[in-house]
């Protein structure tokens, strides 16, 4: 996250880290790397590609410091450096438009998809999953990271580089999408929008 | 008896819409004051009464249904044999 001082660190303590503080997280670092190319071969190159990094960079962790929100930081930015300048799929959210939407006044005029805890109730399949993965990569990441992994907001904006209000906004607009989704599907199944 | 003052209003004056309060509630981002001010906003405030439960849910939910699946199993070992031949080289 911030510029640590650079720690030195023994083989032993390298390997301790890495086992103790670093290895206990791959199961939430395969799925967010899953969550975010859709791909489980593509995933398990991040994930490898990440720990390599980790390995490698090991000296600008501190020990007993967050490892698992330094982890997902370094995900996020080889997704964005290597894998998705790769597959050359430009990020389709305009946050201007986004915010421009969440600051105006028309946010809580705005039709909430009336949706039903019934409903929700009934989506005992695969349902949520593919609503979340039907979200522009950048929502999807933003409810991983809050809803799935419990990352606080601050945190939140250190490992995507972004200011807390965004965020939040980010967030807001995330789950209005994927309400919309889900009230697709609760239609889909039957509900009637009452 | 005056109006409890809104704990969630921000230092520039601005008064968050429910659905911002909304937010930092279910997210665990909320004061004390913040949960104490909101439980009783939402005795008298339907959609924020109907949006908390929608909200809750879908939470839950993502947690159950979104974990992703199986690491492969023989990830763990890949990547430390990768190391140990940094390490060597």
């Amino acid at each position: 996250m911030e510029e640590a001082p650079r720690q030195s660190y023994s083989n032993k303590e390298r390997s301790d880290i890495f086992n103790n503080e670093f290895l206990p997280h791959i199961n939430s670092m395969y799925n967010f790397g899953y969550r975010l190319t859709l791909d489980r071969d593509d995933a398990k190159d991040l994930v490898q590609d990440t720990y390599l990094k980790a390995y490698r960079f090991i000296e600008s962790f501190q020990k007993g410091t967050n490892a698992k929100a330094w982890l997902f930081r370094i995900l996020k930015n080889s997704f964005i450096n290597d894998y998705r300048k790769k597959s050359k799929e430009p990020s389709k959210v305009d946050y201007q438009e986004v915010e421009t939407y969440y600051n105006s006044e028309d946010v809580d005029r705005q039709i909430t998809p009336d949706l039903r805890v019934e409903a929700l109730q009934d989506m005992i399949g695969d349902e949520i999953s593919n609503a979340l993965n039907a979200l522009d990569v950048d929502f999807r990441t933003v409810i991983i990271l809050c809803d799935l992994e419990g990352f606080k907001y601050e945190e939140m904006a250190k490992i995507l580089d972004i200011p807390i209000g965004t965020v939040r906004s980010r967030l807001h607009r995330a789950r209005q999408l994927l309400k919309e989704k889900l009230s697709e599907y609760a239609k889909q199944m039957g509900y009637k929008n009452t | 008896m005056s109006q409890p003052s809104n704990p969630f209003i921000l230092a520039n004056g601005t008064k968050p819409s429910c659905m911002e309060m909304l937010q930092l509630i279910l997210d665990g981002e909320a004061s004390s004051e913040q949960k104490e001010y909101f439980s009783s906003h939402m005795d008298k405030c339907m959609p924020c009464f109907k949006s908390y439960h929608v909200d809750n849910k879908i939470k839950e939910l993502i947690k159950s249904k979104c974990c992703g699946g199986q690491v492969p199993a023989d990830l763990v070992d890949q990547i430390k044999a990768m190391i140990s031949q940094q390490t060597i080289s």
